[in-house]
């Protein structure tokens, strides 16, 4: 590896995790497409920065950005406050406003910005080593590099120091207000963190690859861990892996780096939403159809219950009366068979002990409570599940 | 050229005339489908679906090496369906939010066509120049040929809009109702969510992907603050999307390096804000107004009540009292006797007060009033 391949290697790797760590609460605070409204706004503050310090990677440009980053929510917020429209459509007319405003800005100027819209929306990895740092001679890295690190830093430190407040509000705003942290201070720190980790990775990835870091990672963990803590270290691990595995797809096809790593991003997410053991996309569906059969054979133990006469009972009726299909009553009957809750002679289905005391049961159950508890009393009397 | 030059040259000018008949008729149709996408809460779905249409143009144009429009539409059509069937699958089946759905469809699909149109532009074939043009949209390009089918497509909408009149509204409204109806709610709804991927993916190659959820929403928004009846507000959404289009093609025609599609959206912009404002029934100006009216018309009455509290202490209730005493309650100054009497509520003859008949009807029935909606 030559130095300008581990160095970009390090600013992916540094974007990724300052893109993580914010992502993962305004998953939780279901504010995702906040951070896509910030990445496209900050354009007009971008640009206005760029006119006073000629240099992207300058710190001034960066607040000065953030501060329309902080603007957009607060025009979010008066707009859904006057209550004409919901908070979507305030979120979908402020950002495309501003951006709009940008983008004239630089058109308008095109003869004094060295700035492109597509660079801005873009971004590109692969000359960010270019930019280096100098101070009195001296080389020290490249510029993005020192910007996201120091951007990094501020948002471990601020995570380490508020992370309970952050989390009791993320969850329960109503019990930290009792309890004295302000929610609304935690909401505003938090987007200034996100406007901040925007503003400072957009240069390196592009505007919009940035809300693909902020919110794949959160959300590829988010279907696997319930936990916030381990929630934050998959979203981190995840962000580390696309940055290097993104890199490295991109110098093997030569492609864009940023588009790359959203790539292994959306890969790794499309694995997890599949396959993911509790809520992925197939467990999920099995457990559906699990339900229904178990369901199903609930309410055929109840008819069973009701009823002794031998032809309500029989095998060939079953279609007839509970409008089943033949499969269906099939696997209904032979998931009853294999838990030993019912019993055949003669094609004639009737209860066994056992059946008749989870039926019993069952029906206390449906009438004193919910019947979505009734969960655990299959996991009692089933030995096998539907 | 000025503005009203560009007028002139509107009927002489074959571009001009293109563009201008093609921002016309693609705010015409994000109008009319941008009003179910903000009445269904879908507003975000526009800012999704763009973002989600680029891997489908790079995908069509790798198949094809074609750059002809209509097929890229075609291909953005397919991967803007895919993702929106994504997002809903993902709010039906996980546990993820739409918010995060909208955010990772959006981002990932992007992404997944930056890379693809990278990779394009690094291929040896000099045909793939413009195809960036679907990023930030170029009005300019537009054909006649391109303007045709988006007439054609508008005028299916509509069609389907017109035909489907009833089923739409209902499933907007009350969708259980339209499912205990017997309606096939699902095809109802793919068929609207499809028309308004469609409408998104025609605005693609005139505003461009990030723009375009502004297109389908501001219209509507404009829309929505003027009346209550989803006709009025298709066609009104619709009126405004159009004009939004005109306007914005005329103002950047006539001033140097003014790309269309902003000057659009910000047009657009003004009459959401100017709906917000000025709106009479729903705007922040007039429900100020009302506010302030209420608010006065509260404080004279609870002089009046206060004057009344006196007044009953007497047998006739027309018995005159000194001004002054009114002092004690604040809420009495020139202006609001003035008021009251104008009101004929009370009598004022020199220095002294007195309720009138109809004074003292007022403030004794003033607790006892059935709510009147209004």
């Amino acid at each position: 590896m030559t130095s300008p391949q581990i160095e970009i290697q390090l600013i992916a790797v540094v974007v990724a995790i300052a893109c993580a760590i914010p992502g993962v609460f305004l998953v939780l605070r279901k504010m995702a497409l906040i951070s896509d409204a910030i990445s496209h706004s900050i354009l007009p503050g971008i640009v206005i920065g760029f006119f006073i310090t000629q240099d992207l990677n300058s710190p001034f440009l960066i607040l000065l950005a953030a501060l329309t980053g902080l603007l957009t929510v607060v025009l979010v917020e008066i707009i859904q406050k006057t209550g004409l429209v919901k908070e979507d459509t305030a979120i979908g007319l402020v950002f495309p406003m501003l951006f709009s405003v940008g983008v004239i800005m630089i058109a308008k100027n095109a003869n004094d910005v060295h700035l492109d819209v597509d660079a801005v929306l873009l971004g590109e990895l692969a000359f960010a080593p270019f930019d280096r740092l100098l101070i009195s001679g001296m080389d020290l890295g490249p510029k993005s590099l020192w910007v996201m690190g120091v951007v990094l830093l501020i948002t471990v430190f601020l995570l380490f120091m508020f992370f309970k407040e952050l989390k009791v509000s993320t969850f329960d705003s109503g019990l930290s207000s009792a309890l004295g942290f302000s929610p609304i201070l935690m909401h505003y720190g938090l987007m200034s963190v996100s406007s901040i980790t925007v503003v400072g990775a957009f240069d390196a990835v592009g505007a919009i690859l940035v809300v693909a870091l902020m919110i794949a990672p959160a959300a590829t963990a988010y279907l696997l861990t319930n936990d916030l803590k381990k929630m934050l270290w998959i979203s981190i691990a995840l962000g580390v892996f696309s940055a290097v595995a993104g890199y490295w797809f991109a110098h093997f096809i030569d492609a864009s780096i940023s588009g790359s790593m959203t790539t292994v991003l959306g890969i790794v997410f499309l694995g997890v939403y599949l396959f993911a053991p509790q809520k992925g996309l197939i467990s999920v569906l099995y457990r559906q159809k699990q339900q229904r059969t178990e369901v199903s054979l609930l309410t055929f133990l109840l008819h069973l219950n009701n009823h002794s006469e031998e032809n309500e009972r029989h095998l060939n009726h079953l279609n007839e009366h509970i409008n089943w299909q033949k499969v269906r009553a099939k696997t209904v009957v032979e998931l009853g068979v294999k838990n030993n809750l019912i019993t055949i002679k003669h094609d004639v289905v009737s209860l066994t002990e056992k059946g008749n005391d989870f039926t019993k049961l069952a029906l206390e159950y449906i009438i004193t409570n919910k019947d979505e508890k009734i969960e655990h009393m299959k996991e009692d009397f089933f030995l096998f599940r539907g | 050229m000025t503005f009203f030059e560009y007028f002139q040259l509107l009927f002489t000018d074959y571009t001009l005339r293109t563009i201008t008949l093609g921002t016309a008729v693609l705010g015409a149709i994000c109008g009319m489908l941008g009003s179910f996408a903000v009445l269904r809460k879908q507003s975000l779905l526009g800012d999704a679906i763009s973002h989600a249409a680029l891997p489908g143009i790079a995908i069509a144009f790798l198949i094809t090496g074609a750059k002809d429009s209509n097929v890229l539409l075609l291909g953005a059509l397919i991967s803007g369906l895919i993702g929106t069937f994504w997002i809903r699958g993902m709010t039906s089946k996980t546990h993820l939010k739409s918010d995060t759905a909208l955010g990772l469809v959006l981002s990932l699909f992007f992404g997944f066509g930056m890379l693809l149109l990278t990779f394009i532009q690094k291929q040896p074939n000099a045909n793939q120049a413009g195809l960036d043009k679907y990023l930030f949209g170029q009005a300019a390009t537009l054909l006649e040929k391109d303007v045709a089918v988006m007439v054609l497509v508008t005028g299916i909408s509509l069609f389907i809009l017109l035909l489907f009149w009833k089923e739409f509204k209902i499933l907007l409204f009350d969708a259980d109702y339209a499912t205990t109806l017997g309606f096939n709610t699902k095809f109802i709804d793919i068929l609207i969510t499809f028309f308004i991927v469609l409408a998104i993916v025609l605005g693609l190659q005139t505003v461009g992907v990030v723009l375009m959820s502004a297109m389908l929403l501001a219209p509507a928004a404009a829309a929505r603050q003027w009346t209550n009846s989803l006709a009025v507000m298709v066609f009104l959404a619709a009126v405004f999307g159009a004009s939004s289009g005109v306007i914005g093609t005329a103002i950047s025609a006539s001033q140097d390096n003014l790309s269309t599609g902003p000057v659009i959206v910000l047009v657009a912009g003004v009459f959401v804000l100017f709906s917000f404002i000025f709106s009479p029934g729903r705007g922040v100006l007039f429900r100020e107004i009302r506010f302030r009216k209420n608010r006065a018309d509260l404080k004279l009455k609870k002089t009046l009540q206060f004057m009344y509290g006196i007044a009953k202490t007497h047998d006739d209730f027309a018995h005159p009292h000194a001004i002054r005493i009114l002092n004690h309650f604040q809420g009495y100054t020139k202006n609001s006797l003035s008021a009251l009497e104008e009101k004929e509520w009370v009598e004022i003859k020199g220095q002294k007060w007195s309720l009138t008949q109809k004074g003292f009807r007022e403030a004794k029935d003033l607790y006892n009033q059935q709510p009147i909606n209004d």
